[in-house]
């Protein structure tokens, strides 16, 4: 059986095999990748090379009317927009506003309940996943029931309570924050379950020894538990800037439409409104090449320093 | 240190049932705290069926536990648009992107786990990268391409976009890079070619993750709403998350019939939940932690 004795006996058919196929060993890999390649390349890399191009020109998307160029006046023309602005001020209130529920929290409620017996966290978990495997339209529909100003059972709790009932998704000053916390119940119980696993990775022994030495459980979750999920937690932080505001587009669409005046409006739902409400392809591709470089710059940052600041267990 | 305990034992005792009795506290807490958030995780789907299992006349009652369940809401929704045609819908585009994703998904990661060729490295990030570029950047070109191939409103336009998932090639090409080169090569002196060994002896034995990874495409398709809501015009050709959305209207919802539709749109998946849960919270994990 050992593989030395084989060796003499093999090692010709190998090579006669190798030398058999020559040019096609060069090709066959590109074969097996060729579906995926193609695929890539026709629904991402040259559409983006199109919005690129696209956003030099005027253009309403009928396909007979003529494509203008304009050269960088689509830039400059959305620069100039208030609405442009209020959107990019919006996806960071988006962002900051969803950090607590996909990473504050989930972090906190990973650490506290790391000790519960094993029968009660499945049970747990199989609750607090429920959310991740909704459908974002329903739940888009069921939070907008629950919240309806005159027979959402949440408005009529706070009038029990004496409290007027709110427009949650009427009121300028409510809307977003509303979209934030439905974007956010999907995300909540996932993100806890992300930390659990990795605070339950943790090695034992290092929490003992430092018990062992006195450490306080607060010294021990300082010191020891939030270094060593900090990967995992920055992962999501990173999660959280690059696709948070993307992931509230369903719950925007559907609940608000942007409004009421704009507050809701983050820059995905800006390029949706740009491109298939205003008909006006160039604001829209000029738009999609500003968030997509903004979006790379941002994600290349991230990348950098999740490697130069995690710690790891080994 | 035997005379040190001894001598010690009322206080150690004492401090030992303190610190005990700080442990039952933090677990009934911790408990506590799981409940709330289970409570807050659970409830809107609970009234969403509530909500659809009441009578008309009922819609707006809040007791927590209906005395009387009605199906009027299902059968005025179902009246009121093609909710079977959407939901078969659904199921074929759904199936359809879990099996061509696998596909390719398969074909693509034995290509890069299997050999080294000339811009692997830089194919593969391309790949990895792809995720960095948000749908509603492209959304213009496809939508044109969908346009020009005359495909707008149809269920291929759905499956189309669809063809290859970066996160299955990239964790498929993981797994097989892991996979034992031993057998690899036994399978090669057994005269097997690379197509055979692929089918045979690679893809037998990641049954595990090919499973998990069927059902966060299967799950992730099913829910999908930005396509749906580009590329389909007509309720015939649409899929189920469009149909709810046709309940929800400016001058006033019928929530009833919303709230049943949304029902019948989530059992499906909450039935596959309920029968693979450990298997279906696993693959969600993967997914995030990666």
């Amino acid at each position: 059986m050992s593989t030395a004795a084989l060796q003499p006996v093999l090692a010709r058919p190998i090579r006669r095999s190798v030398r058999r196929i020559g040019l096609s060993a060069e090709l066959l890999p590109w074969l097996y990748i060729l579906p995926a390649v193609l695929a890539f390349g026709v629904w991402i890399y040259e559409p983006l090379i199109r919005a690129f191009m696209l956003s030099f020109y005027e253009w309403n998307m009928l396909p007979f009317s003529p494509q203008k160029w304009v050269g960088t006046q689509n830039y400059s023309n959305i620069f100039a927009l208030q609405k442009l602005w209020q959107a990019l001020g919006n996806t960071a209130i988006y962002v900051v506003g969803l950090l607590p529920m996909s990473v504050a929290i989930p972090l906190a409620v990973a650490i506290f309940t790391h000790d519960l017996k094993g029968r009660w966290r499945n049970f747990y978990r199989a609750l607090i996943f429920v959310p991740m495997i909704i459908a974002p339209v329903v739940a888009a529909a069921v939070w907008r029931w629950l919240l309806d100003p005159q027979h959402g059972i949440l408005n009529l709790a706070l009038q029990g309570l004496g409290i007027a009932p709110i427009d949650f998704l009427g009121d300028p000053n409510f809307a977003i924050w509303t979209i934030i916390l439905i974007t956010g119940w999907k995300l909540i119980g996932f993100a806890t379950l992300i930390l659990s696993a990795a605070n339950a990775n943790i090695n034992p022994s290092l929490i003992e020894a430092a018990r062992m030495d006195g450490a306080s459980s607060w010294e021990i979750v300082r010191d020891i538990r939030l270094p060593l999920l900090s990967s995992t937690a920055l992962f999501l932080v990173m999660m959280t800037i690059l696709l948070g505001a993307q992931w509230s587009f369903t719950y925007i669409n559907v609940l608000t439409a942007g409004g009421p005046l704009g507050s809701t409006t983050n820059i995905y739902y800006l390029l949706w409104d740009f491109g298939f409400s205003s008909m006006s392809v160039g604001w829209s591709s000029a738009a999609a090449v500003v968030l997509f470089v903004g979006f790379s710059v941002i994600a290349f940052g991230l990348f950098r320093m999740i490697e130069r600041y995690s710690f790891y267990d080994n | 240190m035997t005379t040190e305990t001894l001598s010690l034992p009322m206080s150690t005792s004492g401090l030992q049932s303190r610190k005990k009795r700080r442990q039952a506290n933090l677990a009934i807490a911790g408990h506590a705290l799981m409940i709330v958030m289970s409570l807050f995780a659970v409830f809107p789907v609970y009234w969403m069926l509530v909500s659809s299992l009441r009578a008309e006349n009922h819609i707006f009652d809040t007791a927590l536990w209906p005395d009387a369940a009605s199906l009027d809401n299902y059968a005025y929704a179902l009246s009121a648009i093609p909710i079977w045609r959407m939901l078969w819908n659904t199921l074929v585009v759904s199936a359809a992107v879990t099996f061509i994703q696998l596909l390719t998904g398969i074909a693509a990661a034995y290509g890069f786990a299997r050999w080294r060729f000339r811009f692997d490295k830089f194919v593969y990030a391309l790949i990895g990268l792809t995720w960095l570029v948000p749908i509603q950047v492209v959304m213009i070109p496809n939508y044109l391409l969908v346009a020009r191939m005359g495909l707008l409103d149809s269920l291929p336009a759905l499956i189309l976009p669809h063809f290859a998932s970066a996160f299955a090639i990239m964790l498929l090409t993981q797994s097989m890079r892991a996979f034992p080169k031993e057998v690899l090569e036994a399978a090669r002196m057994d005269g097997a070619g690379s197509w055979r060994t692929l089918w045979e002896v690679i893809v037998p034995n990641l049954r595990g993750i090919i499973a998990s990874l069927a059902i966060l495409i299967f799950i992730s398709t099913w829910n999908e709403y930005f396509w749906p809501l580009l590329l389909s015009r007509s309720a015939e050709n649409t899929v189920i998350q469009i149909g709810i959305q046709m309940f929800i209207t400016q001058e006033g919802t019928s929530w009833g019939p919303l709230m049943a539709a949304s029902s019948l749109a989530s059992l499906p998946i909450l039935l596959i939940y309920v029968v693979l849960q450990r298997q279906v919270i696993q693959s969600f994990m993967k997914s995030g932690i990666r």
